[in-house]
């Protein structure tokens, strides 16, 4: 910004009080720089630990990148770290998750703006906020004492057993109600932003109310509720501390089977976290790169099918 | 023509039915989804809910006790007037006993109450050198307790020999002349080192994110010219919110590891969980800043500047306390953010529940010491909801604090 000293008054005084201010703006610019290269920092740092693992001077014998990828075992005690099938069980879970969670956020939200009466719309947003500020543990605690029981007695009934109720479908469950608020709050804000006058047309056109609701507004608001989809599915994958309690960390994969224990990349990270130096603990490093690349990847291939869907008239 | 047009209005109330039927539905599972969570967390863990949770150590201590000698000797002490029906009161030696299950469901003998005068209000310490003067306290599991007889023979009392609260203390009364030594256990399972170290995680992590925060938001908002520049740092800082708190952890541990070792840690500890929590609470810190200062009237700023104020002097003393609302609620959203935090902290401050945390010893938040009673083989569900109630509170205190201020500030309050 200029300069709003006049010239007139620039006595020595004023000089000072200029250069402080100076000082202070580069001073408040350093803070900013500061707190933009956090994410450099996390980028470049985890890449140096996490492929140094594959580099042929690795102080722990080096590790092969190819079997790594494309590995359907992952067993810490015999050193065999294979992440592929990981990355299959994490789009898995994340997208049944997804797929789950989706429709009843989207209604929920139709049904929150514009449905409701006004005074259980703000009853049902405060609930939408309550669910949302729940941390992951808890969530976790509720998934392993109830879900958990939930979902063995289903398998029971389809006569299938699973271990202690861990099982993907446990943890698609628990996904899914944990992306729950966070779709439902994008989706109200997309819904809410819907040009009234659209809305007028369609009533003046005679669609009934619900039919306005479901054809014209949810199509205005798409754009905004795919990315609520998009910022729940980030959500979904990056989960680690509830999912870790329902998951029951299988040792080779891919789970394709509901009751079947599963192994996401979160959990891996975080399973068995003993010691602090070591390949087992490196290797965890290489695996959060591979988190941090499915979610990058996932969500440029989301954004670029948003951009299509936002097309489609 | 009418009869297919009252059809076709009939399907159509039909499907419109159907539909509307479908969002009350998925609204109902929704506050099903609340309330069910809410009754299973409170109704397992209500029941250990108080101050022994909130004050005690979480790992069980040991006492090997015996009688000071001037005390060791029976007299007459009256029962509490408000004990309970269940205590047994031995009237000799002053102490009362209860029954209660331990967590793998065992029968097991408490101390319930002691009277000031009574001889196990004045124990020492064997298992220490100088053997401290030490008192029994209530809630105490009585695991052995060894007393000389009438005919001058040594008996065994407690749990040791499974008796029940009402046997020892008919016991203690009928036969004991004197007391050798009593084996305490104290009860553990107390939160005091989580509470303790969540409380450091939150002062030293916004103590860091708070003036970073506050300083990128300035630059943003007040200085920063609309370039391509600040819409780089912008959505650097932004995608930081994307971030999962998992890969904050493999930071802490690759980035901020060294820094605290420099200040002598040479483990994870509680100040490397607060340098990671400090740099996930910096988007939210400055995004809640950047929108307080963008309600702060730009007549203002052109006020103080056309005063003769230079831009710094009208940010300190003009914007920022107009902002402060604003900040507060930031603030808030951070503490709730500390408190929920698990992933991140596991990698940085490990799992290892300490009951006297320091800054550069590794302690548990509530959050990961709910992880760590989870991990375990058998996880004792009562005590998780127990804390999980507590983080609740904390958390849901803390959104109806920002919601009171928000509605409260929205307008102009200077």
């Amino acid at each position: 910004m200029k300069s709003y000293v006049k010239q007139y008054i620039n006595t020595i005084e004023n000089q000072k009080k200029l250069r402080k201010d100076q000082r202070m703006k580069k001073l408040f610019l350093m803070m900013a720089l500061l707190a933009s290269s956090a994410i450099a920092v996390i980028i470049v740092f985890i890449s140096i630990k996490g492929i140094a693992p594959f580099l042929p001077n690795y102080t722990y014998g080096s590790v092969d990148f190819l079997p790594f990828i494309t590995g359907m075992t992952w067993r810490q005690d015999q050193g065999i770290y294979g992440v592929g099938f990981i990355i299959v069980n994490t789009l898995i879970s994340a997208f049944g998750a997804m797929l789950l969670s989706f429709p009843i956020s989207v209604l929920t939200a139709l049904y929150i703006a514009k449905i409701a009466p006004k005074r259980i719309a703000v009853l049902l947003s405060s609930v939408i906020e309550l669910l949302a500020s729940i941390p992951s543990v808890v969530y976790g605690v509720f998934a392993s004492g109830t879900i958990t029981l939930l979902v063995s007695s289903l398998a029971a009934n389809f006569g299938f057993v699973t271990a202690g109720g861990s099982s993907l479908l446990a943890v698609i469950l628990l996904l899914a109600i944990m992306i729950f608020p966070t779709i439902t709050t994008l989706s109200i804000t997309a819904i809410r932003s819907v040009d009234k006058e659209i809305e007028l047309g369609s009533l003046a056109l005679g669609a009934t109310a619900t039919q306005t609701h479901f054809k014209v507004v949810l199509t205005a608001a798409k754009s905004g509720i795919f990315a609520g989809a998009i910022l729940g599915i980030g959500r979904a994958f990056g989960e680690a501390t509830a999912v870790a309690m329902v998951a029951g960390n299988k040792m080779f994969g891919p789970t394709f089977h509901l009751f079947d224990t599963t192994r996401t990349l979160t959990t891996t990270m975080l399973a068995g976290l003993k010691e602090t130096t070591g390949l087992d603990y490196d290797i965890r490093f290489s695996a959060g790169l591979v988190l941090m690349a499915v979610i990058l990847l996932s969500n440029l291939i989301l954004n670029l099918v948003k951009k299509k869907v936002g097309k489609l008239k | 023509m009418n009869e297919t047009m009252r059809n076709q209005k009939n399907k159509r109330r039909y499907t419109d039915g159907i539909l509307n039927m479908l969002t009350y539905a998925s609204s109902a599972i929704c506050v099903l989804l609340l309330l069910s969570i809410f009754i299973f967390i409170f109704s397992k863990g209500s029941g250990m809910l108080g101050m022994k949770l909130l004050t005690g150590d979480y790992w069980a201590k040991n006492y090997m006790t015996s009688i000071q000698e001037k005390n060791n000797h029976p007299s007459t002490y009256k029962s509490p007037e408000d004990a309970s029906d269940d205590m047994y009161w031995s009237e000799r030696w002053g102490v009362g006993f209860v029954d209660a299950r331990n967590e793998n469901n065992e029968a097991i003998v408490l101390v319930e109450a002691i009277d000031d005068a009574s001889p196990f209000a004045h124990l020492k310490d064997e298992s220490r050198q100088n053997k401290p003067s030490i008192s029994a306290e209530s809630g105490y599991l009585l695991e052995n307790l060894s007393y000389q007889t009438t005919q001058g023979t040594t008996r065994l009392a407690g749990n040791i020999v499974s008796q029940d609260a009402k046997t020892v203390a008919r016991l203690l009364d009928q036969d004991a002349v004197s007391i050798n030594k009593i084996y305490f256990k104290t009860p553990g399972g107390g939160i005091r080192g989580s509470l303790l170290t969540t409380l450091y995680l939150i002062i030293i992590s916004l103590l860091i994110a708070l003036p970073l925060g506050i300083g990128a938001a300035i630059y943003l908002h007040e200085y920063a010219a609309k370039n391509k520049i600040t819409s780089g740092i912008r959505s650097a800082i932004e995608m930081l919110t994307g971030v999962p708190s998992i890969i904050f952890g493999l930071m802490g541990v690759a980035v901020l590891f060294p820094l605290t070792k420099l200040a002598g840690a040479d483990t994870t500890n509680v100040l490397l969980g607060s340098l990671t929590m400090a740099i996930i609470l910096l988007p939210i810190i400055i995004r809640s800043c950047e929108e307080a200062l963008a309600i702060v009237p730009q007549t203002l700023r052109d006020a103080s500047l056309s005063l003769g104020a230079n831009q710094s002097q009208t940010i300190f003393k003009i914007v920022l306390p107009c902002a402060v609302p604003g900040i507060l609620s930031g603030v808030l959203l951070s503490i709730g953010r500390v408190i929920g935090e698990s992933a991140a902290l596991i990698y940085t401050m490990g799992t290892y529940v300490n009951d006297s945390p320091t800054l550069l010893s590794q302690g548990t938040s509530l959050a990961v010491h709910i992880y760590n009673i989870m991990s375990s083989e058998q996880p004792n569900f009562e005590l998780a909801c127990a804390i999980s109630i507590v983080i609740l509170v904390f958390v849901f205190m803390l959104n109806l604090l920002v919601k009171l201020m928000s509605r409260r500030f929205n307008k102009a309050w200077y």
